[in-house]
Formats: C-alpha cells, structure tokens, sequence
C-alpha cells in the first residue's frame, strides 16, 4: 500500500458511528461525509475503513433476476419481489441463511416469515461458532463484557484466534493495549498469551507462545485441567508442549487476578470441533476456585452474536430454527444449513447479509446449483453467480440504522449517517415486503385450531 | 470527489528466495483454512471480483522450505487436491511461518472447494486439518466469477471441466443486463 | 366498547370489595362505573372476578434470561407447542421465549409484570425482549446495587449527585426504581469474592453494603418515586443470612417515606425473602428462620416482601448475585454460565433441580409456605417465585392452592412427597391457616400493585385501566381445602383475560396479540443537577466504558410504546 495523503476535502463528520464488520462493534467511529458519501474513516481499523469505504463497483444498485439465458436481468421491485415471493411460496424446504450482517429488526421480519411459512432460520454461527454454541449448552458459559477485561484483566490469552488479522482493534481498544482503572499502565499489567499452532500476528505481539500442535487443542487442555486438579502429568510431551511448560502455565494462570480468554475458529473448526470448547469452558471454570476468569467467543461478524440472542428470546433456541412443522425445533447437526445442503434437502434458499457462496464447502454449495436462490445483500460476491434473484439491501450502521449485539452480548444502536442509493431499499423493507408477498399466495400451513398444551409443563 | 483508498492488489507476503531443488513432484501437507487481514479487508468492501481477491483467497500460503522442495516462488501457481476437490492457487511464503508441512488459505471460493463439508453432526463442515497434495502448475488462478463458473457450472450448459475453464473470462466487473451502475451512482474511484 | 361483566363475584381488595356479587363495566380501555345500554353484556354468574394479576418480581426480559434459553435448549423443547390460528408457538418451560412468557401470563390472568433486573448497560436488550412479549405490561427496574458511581457517591455521603445519577440513569435506561442485588457482593465478585453480611466491603471501595443501601433509600426517597428501592439482601441462600437479612431491613426503618409517594407505604420492598430466612452454619444444621423473619415483618410496617416460593421444580436459577451462583455451581456441579458487567453489576445463571426427595429443596419449599401463613398482614407478602428462580410462574395456580389447603399441605408432608425435613426443621406441619380468595386477591394483585406504587392497575377503580381476569371458579360452592385441584385448574387458565379493555383470553384461549408496554418514571425537576453530574462522570465514563456515551441511553426507537409516569420534585 502507498502513502496517501488523508483526506482533508468533506463537507461534516458524523461521530459516534459504529463499525458493521466484526463483532468487536467499535462504536467510537468517525464518518467524514461529502455531498452524501462517506469519503473517509477516522478510528477505524484496517478491516473496518475497508468496508466502509465499499467498492462501488460491485455495490448492488438495482434488482435483478435471471432470464432465459442464464444473465441476470435488471427488473423493477415489484417483479423482482414477486419472483422471490413466488420461489418461497412455492417451496416445502425452505431455508432462510444469513442475518449476522443485518439489525435485528430485519430478523424480526424474517421470523415471522420464517414461522408463516414453515422454513429453517439459520446464521453463520453454524459455520464459525456453532460448536462454541453447543459447548456451551454442554458445559456453561462464563463471560464478562469487554470493559470488565479492559478494567480488571491482568492475564489475556487467545486461543485458536488471530484477533490481530480478524479483530484488528481487539487487543487496542478492549483487552490488552488499553488503560484499565485497575490496569493503569495498559499493555505493562497484563500478560498475553496465544495459543495456536501458527505463529500468527497476535502470538508475536504476545508474552507467550503456545504452539501445540494441530488438533492438539483438546488434549493440551485436558493437561492444563489436570495439573489445576493436582495431578501428575505422565507423559513429558503433550500434543507438543513439553509438560514443564504446561505446569508453569497453569501456576501463571492461577495467580492471575483476572483471567480470560478469548478463543476463535482454531478450536471450533478442528477435529474436536465443541469437545474443545468443552474442555476450554471446564478448564475456565476450574481456574474460578482460584481466581477470577472468564471467556469471550470472538464472534466473526458485527451482528452473528445479535442472531443468536434474537432468536433465543423469540423462539427459545439460538440458531437452526426449524419452523416446518408449525413450531420451532433445533437440532445441531439436523437443522443446520450445511447438514441440510449436503443432504439436498432444501428446495429454496433466501440468503440474507451473508455469502455462502464465499464461505460453504463446495460440498454443500453444490446443491444450491439446484434450486432457486435469492440473494439480498450490498454486494455482488460469489453468492450473486449462484443467484436467481437479487435483491439490493442497504448497509446497516452507514445508509441505514439498526442494533447490534457485540460478541459480548452488549446491545448498540448502529446510527445511520447518509442516505441509501435511491435505488436499494432496506433489508427490512424488502422481508417485510416478501412476508407479505408470500402471506398473499399461500395460506399457512400447520396452523391448530386450539391451543394444545405441552403435558411436559402440567 | 476524492476518497480514502484501501484497495490493494497483492498481500505484502515474505520476500524470500527460494533456492531449492525441486526435486518434489508432490508434497504432502496439512491443509489449514481461515481468514486474514488481506482477506478480510477485501472480502468486506466487496471486491469479490478482482484480481484483489483472487491474491488474497486464492493464496496457498506455505513454508518456503516446502516450497524449496517443489520449487516454487512467491506468486507461483500450485495445484492443490485434497479428498473432496482440486483447485490451482498461487504460491506464496507464510508471515506465519515456519510451519513445515502445513499449508493456509484464506477462506474464499477457492479454498471451498478443496475443504471437507463434514460437519460430524455439529453443524460446522471442517475447514482445519485436512490432508492435501501440493504440486507445481502451469494452470492460472481463476478470477472468482470464472471459478465459480468453472466449479459450480450453474449458469453454463458445458459439462467438461477443461472446456469450462478456458472459456473468456467474465472479468472483474459484474456482467448482467440493465443500466450501468456507473449511471445510478456519482462515483470516481 | 362499552362491556358489562354480569353477575359474577368480585375480589377487589383495594376497594374492599371481597366476594360480592356485582357487574364491572369497562369501557374502551378504562374502567367506569356505568355503561350506556349499548354495552354488550357477558354473562360471568358465580365465577371469580378480579382485577388482572401483577407480578411483583419475575425475571422475563433481559440479557441473562437469554443466556438461559441459548444454553438450556432442553429447557425450551420441554415446552414447544405448536401455532395456532391466533397466536405463535410456544417454547420454554423454567425460560420461555418471550411470546411465550406474554401467553402464558394472559392464560394466569395477569397483566403487568415486573422485570426486577436491568442492568444498565445492556437495558436497551431489556427493551428489545419486552417489546416483542405480547399481552402484558412490564416496567423493569435497573440495577444498583454494585454501580461504582453510587459506590462512590455513598461513601462520600454525596446524596445529592446520587439522586441526580439516579434520576438520570432512570430516563437513560428507561427504568421504573431502584433495584439492589447483593449490594457490594457483585462487585466483590469481579475478583471471584463474595461479601458476607452488611458491615463487609467491596474491595477497593471503601463502603459497606449497609451504607450503600441506606443512601440508596434515601435517595430514593429524595426522589419520591413510586415504588420504594427493591432490595435483594446480602448471603443469599446460605444457612444463616437471618441476621443479614434482618440487618438489613432494620437499617433504612428510620427512613422517611417521601410524602410524593402516596400509594405504597413502605420505604424497602425485601424480595424472595425465603431465600434469606435459613438458620444454622451449614447445609448439614440448616433449618427454618422463618418464624423469626416474620415476627420481624409482623411487627414493622416499613417494609413489604415476596416470598419466591420453591415450586419443586427443575427450573434454571438466574440472579445478579452472581457469587451465590457459583456457589450453586460448587455444589451440583450443573453448567454455570456467569455474565459479568462492566462498572455496574454481575449475573450468574445455573439449572437447578429443587426436588421434595431433597431435604434442602425441601426446607425451601416449606420456610416460603411458613412466611405466606406466618406474615399476618396479606398486604406486606406478595406472592411470587423468583421466577424462574425458585420455579416457573405458570405455578402459581399451584401454590394458591397450597395456601387454600391445609390439608394438602399436610398430605404432602404426611405421604412423603416432601422430604421430612419440612416437619423437622419447620414450623409448617403445626399451621393450620388458609387463604381465602380475599387474600389470595391480595398477594396476587392489590398488595404488588400498591407496593409498586401503580397508580392506574391493580384495582378495579373507575378510571383505573380495565386490567380484568375472570376465572371459572364458583367461590361460593367451592371447598378449596378439599378441592385444591380444582383451585390449580381454576387458576391456571382464566375465562377471560382483559387487558385495557381487550380481551386477550377468551373462553379459556389466548386470542390475541396485544403490543406490550414499558412502564418508566421521569423525574422532572433535576435537569440542572442531572446535566452536572454526567458532565462529571464524563472523563470516567469515556476512559473505562467499552461503549461511547452517545450509545449508552436506550434510545426511544426501544420503548416506541410506553407508560410514563411523571414525578414532579
């Protein structure tokens, strides 16, 4: 990258923007804005200030169907919504994937349309942290807001995640750069340690690096989980790490005053996949009869988190919601996306702010070669040359506003800062539009007369 | 109108040369998938169709003494097979490394066709810890419109993967039917 | 609309109407004392009319109940059911979904309920849950009890910029009063510790639990709002937190009560007090304080309580008290989650299986049974679970019918559906009181909504909203000490639900999904001091909050639909 001189030419800066990337949602942005376009970013991260300043040659402007030769045709509204309303109504399988770059007022939409017309809600949780998800159902979850870290946390340890690659301002603004008011020197009070067989950028700006190897996750936690029980450890090499280490660690980590740790998608997408995190959540856990610690899931994008509260306090489960039936069931590996592709169960599929086509196993991508797909989103990705309609949406926290949740559960109101293309609409508008599209063709089905009660509750 | 500019072609990878035999036909590695900075950055401002994207997803990442052993340099082409597909990449040296015998690719089209889709009834396919081969090639990296093509042939009626791949590129602008976009939207990048 | 409710029997205890036979008329959403002769009549001869029920304490909304539903999906399948023509499907059982929660509240025929923690921080969750629960009204009260700001103002004795922190962060989280969890405990518990009694401090603050509590209620005083402040006592659940919880209640009896504060009586409102009635050192020598708690409720009317009665139920435990939780987790072993908030409170959440063949879920069962029958005055006790802490509130049919029934009672002792610890180490086998439907009238109704200082429910008042629950029950040739189970039943699912003159409940089945609202106070007249005490927090906010303040405030986009309810200085 060259040198470039900032930007000194706009005409006011809109403050207090939150970032839409990562689930770190920085709330402490500036927009400098000039005649209704943002033209530079202030406190943004790399990942951050790229995305916000969009390619606009990609940016989807109109709606767009396929024709007859394969080509995706610019069409008006009406038609495009149509068309889609049409390929949903007329599905038994639908399934409804995405959400985790939307407000949770557009999910509102796609719930009840989901629950109108029997489909499977799904997020990109059940490609990145659905493990972490069921661990957690296995085993707990003890987690603390970011500030609890910035304020208290003399010990930080990222396993399994790059938060320097993934979570660029991670490290700067919430866990170990920062001033704490019991950390006042910052970086000074706090230890760091990765965990990761790669030496990746956040292992080299950490004091320890724990290179074990690969899916060596479980069976390095399983050593640490022993030593703080007081066993003996037998072997001098576990899963890489010479046990003299593995001791030392461990003694580090029960006298921390307050620990926590971050983990990302080197422990969820490895062999042991939710046994990892298990034995994470359990050793956490342990540490807590000697200290203080705790755990944060590095959530991916801005609003994956916001997916699974949402859907939780809906419907009672976090993702894979499966309406078929007329009530909502969840189970992992059944109700999720990718299980539902590879087994070609699916006979329509809405993609919302999300791109399969950049993220799903070719595997699972292939049956989405056949069946109709509809794709609302800002951009034209990968997913838009497996798509039969295309529907422009709006860039939540820039064009439009919306809430989000941060990987660690605390809710924020994405402002708006300029206005959306004339041509796009907002990703609510355009659900709301297609529930009541789809409400007008088909009629509901799996509806009781009566209420029925559960005999599980009497 | 001026605007803050984050685009950029290549990610800035070790600048090693490399001074093996070559005497590798076929490597036997480790295959790690995952994001990155370059990616990441890409992937979000939604440069999904330029060269951009191709050098920062469709990039094998690999210690430079396994490149040693097949001889390749950064910006090489490779060809990677794993149980459940092939696709060719670029080489380059990891920041990362050493890591002998694993190699990374950042999440994208690319590494989704070689990346196991078995979730083992957990909902999540594995994306870390495959068995791959890594060898030379003199095949070019596929823009991404063209390897979706190539890889999912939805839109094509040729079925023969040879013929799909060396069709005329769809390029790195979106290819449909209507007004220009250029014509909505004042814009000068 | 104009309606008439004929002929039924009506418990309005507030206006001392108890079991007669008289027609209610509502008329639109308001209750009136005549109707023109338009008004469609429904016939209710002998059934029960009351006014809607309100939960004075009942965590339905918020960032840890979500923790709850995502980890325990077992929790949520053991209530699914399917949609029907009128409304959603159901899931949950100790944590339903939010529509969930709105139904089943409308088939108990209640109609505001009371979300008794907020933290701050995350309120605007708070709101985005209560939005979406259909059919009741829920006020929620924000968390006190461990802000490091009142911290800091109660150890300088500063009431003065507490009251306007207090006043400010009422509108800045939308909150209805004060509520305190273990005050400096949570704290504590940001470096795994615990305080034990009301003299200890949180480290680094230099303030007891004692001081923060009396400052807390003074200015809530200061304030005059309507409900006093909301105390959950230091030692939860540990075997003799008598004295603590005694400690307590006696600090704040010299307090004043703000003459603006017309409807309550009280200055402290004690919540699940069974929680904090146990004597004894250890789970080995525990037994029922019980009596002695409620000789001390007997005898001072400065204060109010809810029981938090067990159920003996599996249920998920959910409390701000977070240190008690992982206690809790020490003992089963269960999946603990913890929730930590920065600068203002902690949360812990774990299933728990309260079972009559344990002797400790037992114990519990019966000291909330001995508080109900030892409290003399019906309008200090409210009767609540916790929930879902103690049990799920679909059970409060069920322990309506334990107060109705000594007989039952004493069946459950007698052929061991209870652990006999509830005859040894209680004082329930020997009480043979009953409730009448006067008194479970109260609990239910009039006493909550009074404490909570409502001053438009509860009742069925001219001009009070027309918040109406009609159960199929005939009082007058009902026995419900030997009819108990027809006194469950009767409870469990009302005739008619009306909620501001809409029925929501008709012929025993949900018809309706009627937007909630958020119930808030606005305290007018501190804008000055309001705007000097943000400014000087401001340095402090900005350096060690993880959000900007300009996204602190839950925004009106949260509560687009609310009840406000002013308070002039």
């Amino acid at each position: 990258m060259t040198y470039e001189p900032p930007i000194t030419d706009y005409d006011h800066i809109v403050e207090n923007c939150t970032c839409a990337f990562c689930g770190c949602n920085c709330d402490d942005l500036d927009y400098l804005v000039k005649d209704g376009h943002v033209v530079a970013v202030r406190h943004a991260c790399r990942l951050g200030a790229s995305k916000i300043m969009e390619d606009m040659d990609q940016r989807l402007l109109v709606p767009m169907i396929r024709d007859e030769d394969g080509e995706l045709k610019e069409v008006d509204w009406d038609t495009a919504l149509d068309t889609a309303a049409e390929y949903i109504a007329n599905s038994i399988r639908p399934v409804f994937y995405g959400w985790s770059e939307t407000s949770t007022e557009c999910m509102k939409e796609g719930v009840e349309l989901g629950e109108y017309i029997g489909a499977v809600l799904d997020n990109q949780a059940t490609i990145c942290h659905g493990p972490s998800l069921q661990a957690v159902q296995n085993a707990g979850y003890p987690i603390q807001t970011l500030g609890e870290v910035q304020n208290r946390a003399d010990m930080c340890v990222y396993s399994g995640s790059n938060a320097m690659n993934s979570h660029p301002r991670h490290m700067a603004r919430y866990a170990v750069f920062c001033r704490g008011y019991f950390r006042q020197r910052g970086r000074f009070d706090r230890t760091v340690v990765t965990m990761d067989p790669k030496f990746s950028d956040t292992a080299k700006m950490s004091d320890k690096w724990i290179g074990f190897e690969q899916n060596g996750d479980y069976g390095f936690y399983n050593a640490i989980r022993a030593v703080l029980k007081g066993k003996e450890l037998y072997q001098d090499v576990i899963s890489g790490i010479p046990k003299e280490d593995i001791y030392e660690l461990a003694e580090e980590m029960k006298n921390a005053e307050f620990g926590v740790l971050f983990f990302g998608l080197g422990l969820t997408h490895t062999l042991g996949k939710q046994r990892n995190i298990d034995i994470a959540i359990k050793m956490v856990q342990d540490l807590n009869k000697f200290s203080k610690w705790g755990l944060t899931p590095m959530r991916g994008h801005f609003n994956v988190n916001g997916f699974n509260i949402f859907m939780a306090f809906h419907t009672g489960f976090a993702f894979g919601v499966d309406f078929c039936r007329g009530y909502a069931r969840y189970m992992m590996g059944e109700t999720n996306t990718i299980d539902l592709l590879v087994r070609k169960e699916p006979d329509c599929f809405m993609v919302i702010a999300a791109d399969p086509g950049a993220h799903f196993p070719n595997g699972a991508n292939q049956h989405l070669a056949d069946i109709p797909v509809i794709q609302i989103d800002i951009h034209w990705g990968p997913s838009t040359e497996l798509a039969d309609v295309v529907l422009p949406g709006s860039f939540i926290a820039v064009e439009c506003g919306g809430t989000s949740y941060r990987m660690d559960g605390v809710p924020i109101w994405m402002k708006k800062a300029i206005d959306k293309p004339e041509t796009c609409r907002d990703d609510e508008w355009i659900v709301r539009e297609l529930k009541e599209r789809v409400m007008k063709l088909r009629e509901e089905p799996n509806v009781l007369d009566a209420y029925e009660v559960n005999p599980n509750i009497l | 109108m001026h605007y803050a500019n984050t685009y950029l072609e290549k990610p800035v990878v070790p600048d090693v040369k490399i001074t093996g035999e070559g005497n590798t036909k076929v490597l036997k590695c480790m295959l790690n998938t995952g994001s990155d900075i370059y990616q990441g950055a890409c992937k979000k401002r939604g440069s999904t169709l330029k060269q951009e994207y191709k050098n920062a997803s469709g990039t094998c990442y690999m210690d430079p003494r396994d490149m040693a052993k097949l001889g390749v340099n950064n910006w090489d082409t490779v060809l990677v097979k794993t149980d459940f597909g092939e696709v060719v990449l670029n080489a380059a040296a990891s920041r990362d490394a050493p890591h002998e015998g694993t190699v990374f690719v950042c999440k994208g089209p690319w590494a989704n066709t070689i990346v196991s889709h078995d979730t083992y009834c957990c909902s999540d396919p594995t994306y870390k810890g495959i068995k791959c081969t890594v060898e030379k090639t003199d095949r070019k990296v596929l823009l991404m419109a063209d390897l979706m093509r190539w890889v999912y042939k939805k839109y094509v009626d040729e079925e023969d993967d040879d013929v799909v791949e060396n069709m005329e590129s769809l390029g790195e602008r979106p290819v449909y039917k209507g007004r220009k976009w250029e014509e909505l939207i004042d814009h000068d990048l | 609309m104009e309606y008439i409710l004929k002929n039924g029997i009506v418990y309005d205890p507030t206006n001392k109407v108890a079991g007669e036979k008289k027609d209610v008329m509502f008329k639109d959403a308001k209750i009136v004392e005549d109707v023109s002769s338009d008004a469609k009549v429904i016939d209710v001869t002998d059934k029960i009319v009351m006014p809607a029920g309100v939960d004075p304490h009942a965590h339905v909304a918020g960032p840890k109940l979500v923790v709850g539903r995502l980890y325990r999906p077992e929790d949520s399948r053991r209530g699914v059911t399917a949609k029907t023509k009128y409304i959603r499907g159901e899931a949950g059982f100790s944590i339903p979904s939010c529509p969930t929660t709105g139904y089943r509240y409308s088939r108990l025929g209640y109609g505001t309920v009371v979300e008794a923690a907020m933290p701050p921080l995350e309120a605007k969750h708070t709101h985005e849950e209560i939005s979406i629960t259909p059919n009741i009204d829920i006020p929620a009260l924000p968390l006190f009890g461990n802000n490091w700001f009142c911290m800091e103002y109660a150890k300088e004795n500063n009431l003065e910029d507490m009251a306007a922190y207090v006043s400010a962060m009422l509108k800045i989280t939308k909150g209805y009063g004060i509520k305190i969890v273990n005050p400096c405990g949570s704290e504590a518990w940001g470096w795994g510790m615990n305080v034990h009694g009301v003299n200890d401090k949180a480290p680094y603050f230099d303030v007891t639990s004692k001081e923060l509590i009396i400052a807390l209620a003074k200015v809530n005083e200061m304030l005059g709002l309507p409900h006093s402040i909301h105390i959950h006592p230091n030692d939860l659940g540990h075997p003799g937190n008598v004295p603590t919880t005694l400690e307590t209640l006696d600090a704040v009896k010299n307090i004043k009560k703000s003459s603006k504060a017309t409807i309550r009586d009280q200055v402290v409102h004690c919540t699940h007090l069974q929680f904090h009635s146990y004597t004894g050192n250890s789970w080995k020598d525990a037994a029922s304080g019980a009596e002695e708690v409620a000789k001390y409720v007997n005898s001072h009317d400065h204060m109010t309580c809810d029981v938090g009665q067990v159920t003996l139920d599996e249920t998920t435990t959910m409390t701000a008290d977070a240190p008690m939780e992982y206690d809790l987790f020490k003992i089963s072993g269960l999946k603990w989650a913890n929730k930590d908030i920065e600068c203002e409170t902690a949360a812990g959440i774990i299933p728990c299986i309260y079972s009559g063949s344990a002797p400790v879920s037992t114990l519990q069962w019966a000291i909330g049974l001995e508080l109900f029958l030892h409290i003399d005055n019906p309008w200090q006790v409210c009767l609540t679970t916790d929930h879902p802490n103690a049990g799920p509130f679909i059970r409060y049919p069920r322990i309506m019918s334990w107060l109705m029934s000594s007989k039952r009672r004493m069946e459950m002792i007698d052929n061991g559906e209870v652990h006999k610890w509830a005859h040894k180490r209680t004082t329930l086998a020997t009480l043979d009181r009953e409730y009448d439907f006067n008194d479970i009238a109260i609990i239910s109704r009039a006493a909550p909504a009074k404490i909570h200082g409502f001053a438009d429910r509860g009742a069925l008042t001219p001009g009070y909203r027309a918040d109406i629950a009609v159960y199929d029950i005939n009082p007058n040739e009902i026995d419900p000490s030997v009819q108990y189970e027809e006194i469950e039943k009767g409870f469990s699912n009302a005739l008619y639900t009306i909620k501001d003159g809409q029925f929501v409940v008709k012929d025993k089945e949900v018809v309706m999904n009627k937007e909630s609202q958020n119930i808030w106070v606005n305290v007018k007249g501190y804008e000055r001091e309001e705007e000097k005490v943000i400014n000087d927090i401001m340095p402090f906010f900005t350096q060690y909050y993880s959000v900007k303040w300009e996204n602190y405030p839950v925004h009106d986009h949260y509560v687009s639909n609310p009840i406000v309810v002013d308070v002039e200085r």
